[in-house]
């Protein structure tokens, strides 16, 4: 066997990379995806449908306030953000085939933001396509909600994988400290009113989705609306940037020095 | 104890590394050097191998001391450069077929996919997956995962090859090919670092071994200079002579025999207490008094018996 070794850092972090969305695509997370958003599917598709005791024709604002704002984004997204992002590492350490991955000549941190990429690459391919789909099984008022709802869609999915992976980097049971999270924090804390509620990435969420859906009529009215006490959409998208990168630099730090068993 | 008298370079070094978890302290203070060559890990269960494999290929940091590969510390990338592991779990991605796990493999050092397909072709054939290589690794039997996984190990041609019982599960004549395996590697002068609990294989496999046991290190070197060390120890000879009955009684006048008894037809079993005497004191009696010495064999020069020994000392120091 030849001695010389001529290899390239990059193309190791493209190998993670590949090996990462590899597994996760063809794992059972994808089948939970596929039957949740399955369902949502089906609940958009009756409620599009004109009945008997309902015949008006669908809105826009209906679909986004009923359908896309509560079940979509409220549920939705941290669910599939956290079934892809929480198991990437974890999953791999819980198999014991984390092992491979830290032994090779990939510096710590560079084999985690491949594996970030690859989870968000996926993630980000899911949430999109299914809100895509969710938009156009109503037919066109679909479309206008659509054009609210990707760039907050792309943001928070982006937010929710860096923290999930992060989780994922820090515990072994991290799909189950993610849905506590996702269920406790994500969408309980965010309707407390007052400050408490901005420690959550669905407040910056809905901050923005308030100020840009406006002619959805997305936000609360009234007192409801001061309870939330939403920020401006531009500080929510700093907020959800800086999260991100937060999250994704302690986690490639936390990755670095920890020792795995 | 250290009977080191290899003069190869060491291409791993281990400098008064501690490791604790918590309270529990997995080594002690242990230093030693790996250098070309077959180095047999000796120890029961909970003795310190695994946490010490652990460090050497960077999984883990010790809490004091240093460790070194190939010049530069076991934590780093470079590090993980010039080591191979062939880790004790079965445990590797199943989904894969054993050629694309190897090409996968591959690809995590940084190879090119033209490189990485030959690399991977030609290590199925080192060992000796090639015909099965297209099959998951999910249907693989215990000793084609082991190849399998000392595949993956030796994709890169690593000078450091960290093997954690990989003879575990494989049939004796499997054994036999991963055994010369590991010595042609070895001629290379790659250091090959086995762990292993079934202590007789590294009679015949292992140039040198490290006793390990409770976190510390209790002794290194090869088998017979660690023997040679062990004065005190009572070592047993068999003796096939002409006439042992006449002899057996003059043996026990030599100061060094403890014991003989005697085996029909033709041999003398002597327990002595200091091997370099007892043979001094033999070859003079055995001119002196017409013994008609045909064989004279040390029955327990074994490294199980040589580890029963060191641990009976380490728990029972008097």
């Amino acid at each position: 066997m030849e001695t010389a070794n001529k290899t390239s850092t990059v193309a190791a972090c493209a190998q993670v990379f590949r090996l990462a969305l590899r597994r996760q695509f063809f794992s059972r997370q994808t089948i939970v995806t596929a039957v949740l958003l399955g369902l949502t599917l089906g609940i958009t598709a009756l409620w599009a449908y004109p009945m008997p005791w309902n015949p008006d024709p669908r809105t826009s604002a209906q679909l986004a306030s009923r359908i896309l704002s509560p079940l979509y984004m409220g549920f939705l997204l941290p669910i599939i953000c956290l079934s892809y992002a929480s198991s990437a590492i974890s999953g791999e350490r819980s198999e014991q085939t984390l092992v491979y991955l830290l032994t090779t000549n990939i510096p710590r941190p560079l084999v985690y933001l491949a594996m970030y990429a690859a989870v968000l690459l996926l993630t980000l391919a899911v949430t999109l396509g299914g809100l895509a789909v969710l938009c156009l099984v109503p037919g066109k008022i679909g479309l206008e909600a659509l054009g609210v709802f990707w760039t907050v869609t792309t943001c928070a999915t982006v937010a929710y994988v860096g923290l999930f992976l992060l989780f994922s980097a820090g515990v072994r049971r991290a799909t189950f400290l993610s849905l506590a999270y996702a269920l406790m924090i994500e969408t309980l804390t965010v309707n407390i009113p007052g400050v408490v509620n901005r420690i959550t990435v669905s407040f910056y969420a809905k901050s923005w989705l308030y100020e840009t859906g406006k002619p959805l009529d997305l936000a609360p009215t009234g007192a409801a609306l001061g309870l939330f006490n939403p920020v401006s959409a531009a500080s929510a998208q700093w907020v959800l940037v800086l999260a991100s990168v937060g999250f994704l630099a302690l986690g490639m730090w936390l990755f670095s020095r920890k020792e795995y068993d | 104890m250290n009977t080191e008298t290899t003069t190869t370079i060491a291409l791993a070094e281990v400098r008064n590394v501690s490791k604790w978890f918590g309270p529990v302290m997995a080594l002690n203070g242990v230093s030693l050097d790996i250098g070309s060559g077959i180095t047999g890990l000796v120890g029961p269960n909970g003795a310190g191998k695994t946490t010490l494999l652990r460090l050497l290929t960077g999984q883990i940091k010790p809490s004091l001391g240093e460790i070194d590969v190939c010049g530069h510390d076991a934590w780093s990338a470079k590090a993980k450069d010039h080591i191979g592991l062939c880790p004790f779990g079965d445990a590797t991605w199943d989904e894969l077929s054993g050629r694309q796990l190897m090409r996968v493999t591959a690809g995590l050092r940084g190879f090119t996919r033209a490189e990485a397909r030959k690399r991977a072709e030609a290590v199925l054939e080192t060992v000796g997956m090639d015909d099965r290589a297209n099959r998951p690794v999910r249907t693989y039997s215990k000793g084609m995962r082991q190849r399998i996984k000392l595949g993956q190990a030796l994709i890169h041609d690593p000078d450091l090859l960290v093997l954690d019982e990989p003879l575990n599960g494989v049939d004796p004549v499997g054994c036999e090919e991963l055994n010369d395996l590991f010595r042609s590697l070895a001629a290379q002068g790659k250091a090959v670092l086995v762990s292993s609990h079934i202590l007789h294989e590294m009679d015949q496999l292992a140039d040198r071994i490290l006793f390990i046991c409770q976190g510390k290190l209790l002794a290194s070197g090869s088998l017979a200079e660690i023997r040679d060390m062990l004065d005190d120890h009572p070592l047993k000879v068999r003796i096939s002579c002409g006439s042992p009955r006449r002899i057996a009684p003059q043996l026990l006048t030599l100061e060094s025999v403890k014991s003989v008894s005697i085996e029909p037809p033709s041999e003398l079993l002597l327990e002595v207490q200091n091997p370099g005497r007892f043979y001094a004191e033999f070859g003079e009696f055995a001119a002196g008094n017409d013994a008609q010495v045909h064989r004279l064999k040390a029955t327990d020069t074994s490294t199980e018996a040589v580890f029963d020994y060191l641990m009976e000392r380490a728990l029972h120091p008097e």
